[in-house]
């Protein structure tokens, strides 16, 4: 009981992250982006044979995991320079559906279909870290880190200048802003925390394929930024909670047989972003 | 053969796509909403025919109903999500997350009682003969050829030369203009829902008699849609069309150069390719910035 208990509050640091990451993008960026799934998935990938190949040293593995992500993220810079709204939201798609691709026929990379299997247990130092407590530790503290980082980064000149690009673009440029150079970084941020994510991901699991990287996937995480509360700090933490603490709330319910809680879930928040948008659209943490 | 054979699949998809990527634009087109719950109208339909089709109704009554189902969730969505968010000033993206929501909702009730898998309606249509030497060809290739020139025929005229259809691409160029002539732009937005609706059900009852359906077709077809909706040129129902078109024929086409695995990814890799570089599309006008 224990054990399933840590298990889902990993879960809800690790998703924690990605939300959180996500919405250094779509919370003070203004950058919509859909395929956020498929950064986690670099970062899940890049940690994963880091640690096959060279150290299962967490840290180490989180840093290439960020770093490759990071450096991806200008694939998706390039049309937030260039395209918004529509445009972009059918950009990002356009990324989502070509990664997941790539992520299963890559063999050589990320192992196809199959994935990437016997990761090592998690090291610290060289201190085994990989029992479930102390992992949840590392994942805690990791994610106290990145949201310490996100309010840091929001409150210097880099963080108003970006909300002021998201409120007003052109009145933005006028001022001085440089605005191409601001997006741009705020894309290498917000998926290079997404990738460390997804190092975590892949030593929880020890296992990483294509399945957990998929546009649902993506949903997902928006859903919990969205539900959350865009552009706040504790909102995309809330959502993890909400919306991972679903599943487990949902078995406790008698007629809803174990096999449809997926579906159940998939349900309810697929309603709770359409009631939210329409009643209360800056979310659970949002100011009204 | 092999080349006819694929490009005659290739234009089967092709028209499906067309059907529903025209739906998907014209909405766009007139009443600039991201209607990406258009992939949820699909199954809708889809599942409304199959449903009917089961328990033995006539198919003429079965498509009726399929028709009067897609559009009440066309209406539906207009009335009771887009218009409040649009009173409150929402932003695209509100309506983007609203709609989206709407969808995954819809399809986990469809997959809730109708189960993940896809489902076929069978009909002799499908039953393919050999027209000439290795090459298959099905009934249906020759029906959805008649019926989708038959639906944009009727679209068209009724764009050109009816006052509602005028009325239409008015809204899409200025609403507040359009009220000062005494129009009804709220009118306006239902009916370009319901057209936009009513014009994805015919490529659903295509879908669930030819390759079946199943409840995560609906984000396949958003996903095409809008990248047809894109190609074509927003504001462009006929660019839409001819987009669609092309997609299912490139889609089914370039499985003679790369693996199957891959002619999904190559629809969007044209998408991308076009946003990046032909943002306008192939008979768009200029994106505002």
């Amino acid at each position: 009981m224990i054990n399933y208990l840590f298990s889902i509050l990993t879960l809800v640091m690790i998703y924690g992250i990605a939300a959180s990451s996500l919405n250094v993008l779509v919370g003070y960026a203004g950058i919509f982006s859909v395929a956020h799934a498929i950064f986690f998935g670099i970062g899940a990938y890049a940690g994963a044979q880091f640690s096959l190949l060279v150290s299962s040293d967490i840290l180490l593995s989180c840093l290439v995991g960020a770093a490759t992500a990071g450096v991806f993220s200008l694939l998706l810079a390039i049309p937030a320079l260039r395209v918004r709204g529509e445009y972009f939201v059918a950009a990002a798609l356009g990324l989502q559906m070509v990664g997941v691709t790539v992520f299963s026929e890559a063999h050589a990379l990320t192992g196809g279909h199959g994935g990437l299997v016997g990761i090592p247990p998690a090291t610290l130092l060289g201190m085994d870290v990989s029992s479930p407590g102390l992992f949840l530790l590392v994942c805690a503290v990791m994610l106290a880190i990145i949201l310490y980082l996100v309010r840091r980064l929001m409150r210097l000149s880099f963080g108003r200048a970006l909300m002021s690009i998201r409120d007003n673009e052109t009145a933005a440029e006028s001022f001085g802003k440089n605005v191409p150079k601001l997006k741009t970084l705020a894309m290498f941020v917000g998926c290079a925390f997404a990738g460390v994510a997804g190092t975590l991901f892949a030593y929880n699991m020890m296992f990483v394929n294509v399945e957990s990287f998929t546009f649902e996937q993506s949903i997902l995480m928006l859903a919990m930024v969205v539900i959350g509360g865009v552009g706040t700090l504790s909102g995309p933490l809330i959502g993890a909670i909400v919306l991972l603490s679903l599943p487990a709330l949902l078995s406790f319910i008698p007629f809803i047989p174990p096999t449809e809680i997926g579906t159940v879930q998939q349900f309810i928040y697929g309603a709770l972003m359409t009631l939210l948008m329409i009643f209360r659209p800056s979310g659970i943490a949002g100011k009204l | 053969m092999l080349f006819l054979q694929l490009l005659a699949s290739g234009i089967q998809t092709g028209i499906l796509y067309a059907l529903t990527a025209a739906g998907f634009a014209l909405i766009f087109g007139a009443t600039r909403i991201f209607h990406v719950a258009h992939g949820a109208t699909f199954i809708i339909a889809g599942y409304t025919y199959y449903e009917l089709h089961q328990v033995g109704v006539w198919w003429p009554l079965a498509t009726l109903a399929a028709f009067a189902m897609a559009i009440a969730f066309g209406v539906f969505m207009a009335l009771y999500v887009y218009r409040p968010i649009q009173r409150s000033e929402g932003s695209f993206f509100t309506v983007f997350v609203a709609a989206f929501g709407a969808s995954i909702s819809v399809q986990s009730l469809v997959q809730y009682f109708f189960g993940r898998g896809s489902v076929m309606v069978s009909t002799p249509l499908t039953m393919a003969q050999e027209t000439l030497p290795g090459l298959y060809l099905a009934p249906i290739l020759a029906v959805s050829i008649v019926v989708a020139i038959i639906v944009f025929t009727c679209v068209h005229l009724f764009l050109d030369r009816r006052n509602a259809g005028l009325g239409l691409r008015a809204l899409s160029e200025s609403p507040g203009l359009l009220e000062s002539f005494g129009l009804d732009s709220k009118r306006l937005t239902i009916l370009a829902f319901v057209i936009g609706s009513a014009l994805v059900v015919p490529a659903a009852i295509f879908t669930a008699v030819s390759i079946g359906i199943q409840p995560a077709s609906g984000h396949r077809v958003m996903l095409i849609s809008l990248a047809a909706t894109i190609v074509g040129g927003i504001g462009s129902l006929r660019g839409a069309v001819l987009a669609g078109l092309v997609l299912g024929v490139i889609e089914n086409l370039v499985i003679t150069m790369v693996d199957t695995q891959w002619s999904e990814a190559v629809s969007f890799l044209v998408l991308f390719a076009f946003i990046m570089f032909r943002p306008n599309g192939l008979f768009g006008t200029a994106v505002k910035k």
